[in-house]
């Protein structure tokens, strides 16, 4: 909760040191703010408290979501490297402030007690986001991304609010504990059956989050819009906003709906299963290196369902270190396609396909290793994060006494092999394919934050439970 | 009863000539005309400020806005249309299953245990209880909301050499 | 001293020294790896020594808890890192060290990019020998995993020129395997309960060293009567309590007794016909062999020699580990089918490297071959059988090492390893035919040479087994037929003759110093086992005899 308010605060005075001229003190700044509103965070750990009339909740599931998403936000700004110095066309000091603002979307989505809670974060979330996929202007491509995502993005921001709405209609509440209560006296009333009311509303409601975290079949808009965005909010998008979506659907589904399992269960399978299927062998066709990501946040959004639909005990936790473990590859790749396509942009090349990380081992060891670390531990090789990731989201999915999930994980296994083709597209670039990329000189916290996200990736890879224990 | 069916058989009818005239200022005063209809809800719900809030606001500020910015623009020439014919069906059978479904659903909806509204329930003093008082945390941080799309629109919309595409 | 530690781990370090020396030491790499593999080897012989042949349970036993994962009400997860060989092991870590040193001998070759290749194949020697003395079955399926990486960018990058599309393929096969593999462990993770953790957790001991057989019988009963909560109950990837059926949970997934159905298959069938898929794929059984022809022809010799020579043995030894220990009935069911596939391979493999016309496809196919005694070996679930199973991996070790040693000092000449390239170089390379001709025999199985003894013990147990009926053996045997009909007709075709090359100017030179070394000692070997067999069968025989009692 403090983490909200601090960072709300600090976004307003980012805009203000904007005043200032100054570029360099932006990110530093931002980077402190980002520490500071960790640190509050921490403050509500091992409590349990509700804020304002019930409308937040912290606790430890919480503060650790949250940790992953400041963690996420942090490392995003790491690698932001000012934008550039280009003072006509790009305005670090609002891009930075929406950054802020947005985290804050992302952190009532997953403390929220109340659906208008999540409503309003949703939408803070969604709309900074729209802004700042347009915020090139100047791209063609990145003004289609910010139209399609904007008009898409506000359909499903309605959908969301009519299953809300409706909802509100069957239980005659807005807190997600009221639901529950409420679902559980319709059920009494109507001996074990359920008003349409709410059945229509839990599907809409599901349907609208799972827009935002790109699930098929609502996917449509993830790949052009991640395409056309700047790559630094891409990153962005694809860790933040889907742990916060991820998130948000796990505690709405887990709190509100868990006796009416069979209503949301059922549909999400085939959801699960599409998005998996959609997701993977569709990145195999994929000729760019930004789109095949785009796709890969598809299918992992596909893994992350899995336990959520698993429903186990250990769901928390396995959604924790996924995310995280999905985050911190992710972030790394994402560094890595800047600084490259942007060399190769200087060039004249082709810029975000595979083809511009042709021989990049060559001259740069350090984002060559880099790569090649973060697309093992999406692809789920053992000694990365993502490896337990798979592991621990396979083992609820194994415990879960439903035959259903048999098939769910014949298809998710059978997918993460062909993940595991296209995840070494970019390594067979990097190492095999000859070609030539210059030395890239990169800044000392840049190096720094290639580093810690490669270490961490392999640390939680060799030790998981210094992670898991916590979660 | 049979103003409200009225009222409703309006709404629907000038929210669908919206999306159906051809002439974009004809949609935008067929919605206008919308927005008066769902403030005619409003006040069949006892709630006279928001239809107050509803005329001021979205019928009036906004909309205005929009004409405004429809005439500067040069919307005479029909640009033609990107659909295929597939797509355009395929959206239609999936939007009318997804309204019969609705409608269906909704009409089996049994109301017969929902709290009458007293008379205070939709005036401004009522309202405002609950919005300082119960849901002042949402309150404020729609704040950050409006902030986030004035500080987007400003960014956007600032003009800078060079081209730009909108 | 925690000797298999350092066995791990020497060249794991010295694969990071490796990597992040300066260029100027460039010269250097090549000797460093070969000190390391050296010291490797000798430590190797060292345990080969020392080891007890009449323990069948395991020894130099190394165990630290790594990892352990509260699960919430599932229990608690416990991975732990543990080590030790027993005498299905031993052969093939003496293997590794054998190969392994052989193997950097020929990488001298190497001319490009040193720093990257030597820490690779360091990095691949250190995870080989890890996979064969890994007793925690996660444990196991990280080496297994993790020696792919080195592999693939030893094929990928030093390879031939198709050598992306065989590198990746390589990669994709195994891996597809061995995702069947993390399926079936993670399914025995969830069932199998570790009876000594457990006991200190619920309070019957103290400390683990305190345990005694009653106590785990007393652990046992109690969980055959769900009286443990489960929280308390401690889930474990070890090995060594995975063949005790009073070890598994009650009501899980794989507990003979509980008779799951998955899809209308027993669920402890699937797991195992899942690990023969995944094993299957490493061994290589034909029809999932595709991987390993284009993975020869593109990689360099030394790889084509360590790939061969020890990767392949990882399936054998995988059915010799895990499969057959955990899921005795299910084998003993589907013998017949194991044996088929393994009659199938023999019979395909013989008859493709028939056909082949490059000399590396046609070791590769004959690799298919040979393992397809492996198979059948296993398969009998007869003493001989499996002994045989195990020697027949440690020969094929020896033997196909030596045989692309031999690819590559004439591909290394000449540039071309088409069979009706050449004629008649016996007249000019006398060594090397020699060479040759002893590697050519002791493969098909000329008696006094190791190839022999492997496969006719492979076919006694065949014969002997009442699994499998005999026309079956009888096929295979025909495959020892067409071993000599394949090896002899490329020996004759390439040696004898009148001396002709195709479009090559030069003089062949005979073997060099450096060829003679990794050759000679290879020739003494296949000698050597060939005849004192012991060598090897009194190391296996106490712990064949004691699995086959799961039988």
């Amino acid at each position: 909760m403090n983490a909200i308010i601090a960072l709300s605060l600090f976004g307003i005075s980012n805009l203000f040191l904007g005043f200032l001229n100054n570029r360099k003190i932006l990110l530093p700044a931002t980077l402190v703010f980002i520490l500071i509103a960790l640190g509050l965070n921490f403050a509500d750990w091992n409590h349990e408290y509700y804020w304002f009339n019930n409308m937040l909740k912290t606790n430890n599931l919480s503060v650790n979501f949250v940790t992953i998403i400041l963690l996420s936000t942090f490392l995003v700004v790491a690698i932001s490297r000012s934008f550039g110095d280009d003072d006509e066309h790009s305005h670090p000091a609002e891009y930075y402030a929406i950054l802020l603002f947005s985290a804050v979307g992302a952190i009532m989505m997953v403390t929220f007690e109340n659906l208008i809670m999540l409503f309003v974060g949703l939408e803070i979330l969604s709309v900074s986001m729209y802004v700042l996929t347009g915020s090139d202007k100047r791209s063609l491509r990145s003004n289609e991304a910010a139209l399609k995502y904007f008009l898409m993005g506000s359909f499903a921001t309605g959908i969301l609010l009519f299953g809300v709405a409706l909802v509100y209609g069957a239980t005659s509440s807005f807190d997600i504990h009221g639901i529950a209560q409420g679902v559980a006296k319709a059920k009494e009333q109507m001996g074990g059956a359920y008003g349409p009311l709410l059945y229509s509303g839990v599907i809409l409601i599901m349907v609208g989050l799972l827009f935002k975290i790109s699930a098929a079949p609502f996917h449509f808009w993830t790949p052009d819009v991640y395409d056309g965005a700047p790559s630094i909010f891409t990153a962005f998008m694809s860790t933040v906003v889907k742990t916060a979506g991820v998130a948000a659907t796990y505690r709405i589904l887990s709190i509100s709906f868990p006796s009416v399992y069979g209503l949301w269960g059922n549909p999400l399978v085939y959801i699960v299963c599409a998005t998996l299927i959609i997701g993977n062998i569709t990145a195999v066709y994929q000729q760019s290196f930004k789109r095949m990501l785009a796709y890969s946040s598809i299918s992992h959004a596909g893994y992350l369902l899995i336990t959520v639909l698993a429903k186990r005990p250990e769901t928390n936790s396995s959604l924790l270190f996924y995310s995280l473990a999905y985050a911190i590859a992710t972030i790394t790749a994402f560094a890595v396609l800047m600084v490259v396509s942007e060399a190769q942009a200087k060039n004249g090349k082709a810029d975000e396909s595979f083809e511009a990380l042709n021989g990049l081992a060559n001259n740069n060891p350090l984002l060559a290793f880099s790569l090649t670390i973060s697309m093992l531990s999406l692809a789920g090789i053992p000694l990365t994060a993502g490896f337990f990731g798979k592991f621990f989201v396979f083992s609820d999915a194994f415990s879960n006494p439903s035959s259903l999930f048999k098939w769910i994980l014949v298809i998710a296994i059978l997918m993460s092999t062909v993940g595991i083709y296209y995840y070494f597209k970019p390594i067979i670039a990097a190492y095999m394919k000859k070609g030539e990329v210059a030395k890239i000189e990169l800044s000392p916290l840049y190096k720094f934050i290639l580093i810690l996200t490669t270490t961490l990736t392999i640390l939680l890879g060799l030790a998981p439970d210094l992670v898991k224990n916590i979660f | 009863m049979n103003f409200w069916y009225f009222l409703t058989a309006l709404t629907l009818l000038s929210a669908s000539m919206v999306i159906l005239s051809k002439n974009p200022i004809h949609s935008v005063l067929y919605l206008v005309f919308t927005f008066f209809c769902i403030s005619g809800h409003y006040v069949l719900l006892n709630a006279q400020f928001l239809m107050a809030v509803n005329i001021v606001v979205y019928a009036g500020a906004i909309m205005v806005l929009f004409l405004f910015v429809i005439m500067m623009m040069d919307l005479s020439k029909n640009s033609p249309d990107s659909k295929s014919t597939l797509t355009k069906l395929a959206g239609a059978i999936l939007g009318g299953t997804l309204l019969v479904i609705l409608i269906a659903a909704s009409r089996k909806v049994d109301l017969k245990d929902v709290k009458p509204i007293d008379a205070q329930t939709g005036m401004v003093e009522g309202l405002g209880q609950i919005l300082y008082r119960d849901y002042v945390l949402p309150f404020e941080l729609v704040s950050i909301l409006f902030f986030v799309a004035m500080v987007g629109a400003v960014m956007l919309g600032k003009r800078e050499a060079g081209e730009r595409n909108f | 001293m925690p000797i298999l530690s350092v066995l791990i781990f020497l060249p794991l370090i010295a694969s990071l020294v490796v990597a992040f020396s300066p260029d100027q030491f460039k010269a250097y790499f090549k000797w460093f790896t070969l000190g390391v593999t050296a010291i490797e080897l000798a430590i190797c012989i060292y345990l080969y020594q020392n080891f007890n042949h009449d323990v069948a349970d395991y020894q130099f036993l190394e165990q630290l808890d790594w990892i352990t994962l509260p699960l919430g009400n599932l229990g608690i997860g416990s991975i732990d890192y543990l080590l030790g060989v027993d005498g299905i092991s031993m052969p093939m870590v003496l293997l590794t060290g054998i190969v392994m040193f052989v193997g950097a001998l020929s990488s001298f070759q190497i001319e490009q990019k040193e720093r990257g290749y030597f820490s690779l194949y360091l990095l691949l020697t250190g995870s080989v020998i890890g996979c064969f003395m890994a007793l925690d079955m996660f444990l196991f399926y990280l080496f297994f995993e993790f020696m792919l990486l080195p592999m693939y960018f030893l094929i990928g990058i030093w390879g031939g020129p198709r050598k992306e599309y065989a590198s990746i393929k390589f990669f994709l096969y195994t891996l597809f395997g061995s995702i069947f593999i993390l399926i079936v462990m993670i399914a025995l993770y969830l069932s199998v309960v570790d009876p000594v953790e457990t006991a200190v957790r619920i309070g019957l001991i103290n400390d683990v060293s305190e345990i005694t057989p009653q106590i785990i019988t007393e652990v046992q009963n109690l969980l055959k009567d769900l009286k443990i909560p489960s929280e308390q109950i401690v889930h474990t990837f070890d090995l060594r309590f995975m063949p005790d059926a009073g070890n598994f949970l009650p009501d899980s997934w794989l507990n003979i007794l509980s008779g799951t159905q998955i899809f209308s298959f027993s669920a402890r069938a699937l797991a195992f016909i899942l690990l023969m898929i995944g094993f299957g794929i490493k061994l290589p059984a034909v029809p999932v062999h595709t991987w390993l022809p284009d993975a020869h022809v593109e990689a360099p010799t030394p790889v084509s020699v360590v790939l061969a020579g020890i990767l392949l043995k990882i399936g054998g030894y995988g059915f010799l580990r895990i499969a057959y220990p955990i899921f005795p009935e299910v084998a003993t069911e589907y013998a017949f089918v194991i044996v088929a596939f393994g009659v199938l391979s023999i019979i395909y493999g013989a008859f493709n490297a028939l056909a082949m016309n490059d000399l590396k496809k046609m070791i590769a196919y004959s690799s298919v071959s040979h393992m397809g005694f492996v198979l059948l070996g296993i398969g009998s679930l007869t003493s001989e059988g499996i002994n045989g199973a195990v020697y027949q991996m440690f020969s094929h070790g020896v033997l196909s090492a030596m045989l692309f040693l031999l690819v590559g000092v004439l591909y290394d000449r000449t540039h071309d390893r088409r069979i009706d390239s050449y004629q008649g170089l016996a007249n000019k390379m006398p060594l090397y035919t020699a060479m040759t001709a002893i590697a050519f025999f002791a493969s098909l199985g000329l008696p006094a040479f190791s190839g022999f003894i492997g496969e006719v013990f492979t076919l006694m147990g065949g014969f002997n087994s009442p699994l499998i009926p005999r026309w079956l053996t009888a096929i295979a045997a025909f495959g020892l037929v067409l071993g000599a009909g394949y090896f002899l007709w490329t020996l004759q075709r390439i040696f004898f003759g009148k001396y002709w090359v195709r479009q090559f100017e030069g003089t062949l030179e005979d073997l060099t110093f450096r060829e003679k070394s990794m050759l000679y000692p290879l020739a003494i070997l296949a000698f050597v086992f060939g005849i004192f067999p012991h060598l090897i069968f009194d190391l296996t025989n106490a712990t064949i005899s004691e699995l086959l009692k799961l039988f």
